[in-house]
């Protein structure tokens, strides 16, 4: 199990993703030009996580805008979550957002429409 | 009785009477002994048939449920993925809309900057010329105004701007067009105007300002402005800059002439 670091760029988010902590964070605008490529590590990620190990999974994300081979991926790995959910592991989805802009809470609200697993959306305070 | 009660019942019997030992030597014994074992190993075939029969009926349902279920889910999914990806891109024409007010406006005085002047001027002078219809345009200036800023700090001279915006928004008609040109001057635009009614509605505006007490803390008893006017009739092959000039340089003919005046062109 590896650890998955990527700095963001212009068109993609920062992605942390560390077994050892049992997170995977994503933050920033996301409309790569190959989503397949970039989404596939990551779910692959998770895939092996929740395979290979019997600890929790928290996702930490803080991504303001998608485009919609994004959000087709986001959904690839919610439904891994919930999968894994109904298997009685322990997965947490906490989406984090800009309290000045309702907009992103309403669309995580969106994602989280089918989930059972916990899914909290929580307002943020920007840093100055 | 139903069919299979009455069978169950006659089989019964017959099983009863083959039992007995009074009918040992019944010649009808061992014909019937017979019949029974074959209808009954009938019987059991039969039932086995329709067992089977019966599950692969079975697992043809449930693979066109699970078909139809997962057809479902798909579309769900789909129907999920467009509504989101709408939204963010609706989110994203709201920002570039934003942003393109933000463009074309000032920040101090929320009327156009100068790019939406240029761009305003340049589709009505393009418009005037195909209908034939005069266009007349007006560059202000306040009067003093470094004086003000000097004396009373750029805070109040901001305020000073934005008193004066107002009562020019206010001032002008439904389809003038005014905004910042840069620093204290403004320009207006009148559309389908000739330049001697384009004096008239400057003269209006000047003299509101001058006659519009400033807010009391800006500590400034009157403040007045200078207007050039300039039509594109002067010019009908001009672009938008020379008529500017033209209203420029009358705008500083007016301040010479002692401020607090409109100058047109000459009759």
């Amino acid at each position: 199990m590896t650890e998955l670091t990527r700095e963001s760029t212009a068109s993609t988010p920062e992605i942390v993703a560390d077994a050892s902590r049992g997170l995977l964070a994503m933050a920033g605008d996301s409309y790569p030009e190959n989503s397949y490529e970039f989404f596939g590590e990551i779910v692959r990620w998770v895939e092996e996580y929740l395979g290979q190990r019997e600890d929790a999974l928290r996702l930490e994300l803080r991504l303001a805008y998608l485009n919609t081979s994004s959000v087709r991926a986001m959904l690839d790995i919610f439904d891994l979550l919930e999968e894994a959910h109904k298997q009685g592991r322990e997965v947490v989805v906490e989406w984090l957002y800009d309290a000045r802009n309702e907009r992103v809470a309403e669309l995580a609200g969106e994602f989280k429409e089918d989930c059972t697993f916990p899914f909290r959306i929580l307002p943020e305070e920007p840093a100055e | 009785m139903t069919g299979g009660r009455a069978e169950d019942h006659l089989l019964e019997t017959v099983t009863e009477l083959l039992g007995d030992p009074a009918h040992d030597n019944n010649p009808l014994r061992d014909p019937l002994a017979r019949l029974l074992e074959l209808s009954t190993g009938q019987r059991e075939r039969l039932e086995r048939l329709v067992r089977i029969s019966d599950g692969f009926h079975q697992i043809a349902r449930e693979e066109k449920r699970g078909l139809a279920e997962e057809c479902d889910t798909h579309l769900r999914r789909l129907e999920r993925l467009v509504r989101i990806s709408d939204r963010y891109q609706e989110s994203l024409r709201e920002i570039s809309e934003s942003l393109r007010e933000e463009a074309l406006h000032d920040p101090l005085t929320g009327l156009g900057n100068r790019r939406y002047l240029t761009e305003r001027l340049e589709a009505e002078l393009e418009r005037c010329r195909r209908s034939g219809a005069p266009l007349s345009l007006g560059v202000l200036d306040v009067d003093h105004f470094k004086a003000v800023n000097d004396r009373l700090g750029h805070e109040r001279g901001d305020r000073l701007l934005c008193h004066i915006s107002n009562l020019l928004a206010d001032q002008l008609r439904e389809y003038d067009l005014c905004g910042r040109w840069g620093g204290e001057e403004f320009v207006l635009v009148f559309p389908e105007t000739t330049a001697e009614e384009a004096v008239a509605v400057c003269n209006r505006v000047r003299r509101t300002i001058s006659d519009t007490p400033t807010p009391d803390d800006l500590a400034v008893e009157t403040v007045t402005v200078s207007i050039g006017v300039s039509t594109a009739e002067e010019d009908p092959d001009g672009g938008y800059a020379a008529a500017i000039d033209r209203a420029d340089r009358r705008m500083l003919a007016a301040k010479e002439a002692g401020r607090d005046r409109v100058t047109g062109p000459p009759a």
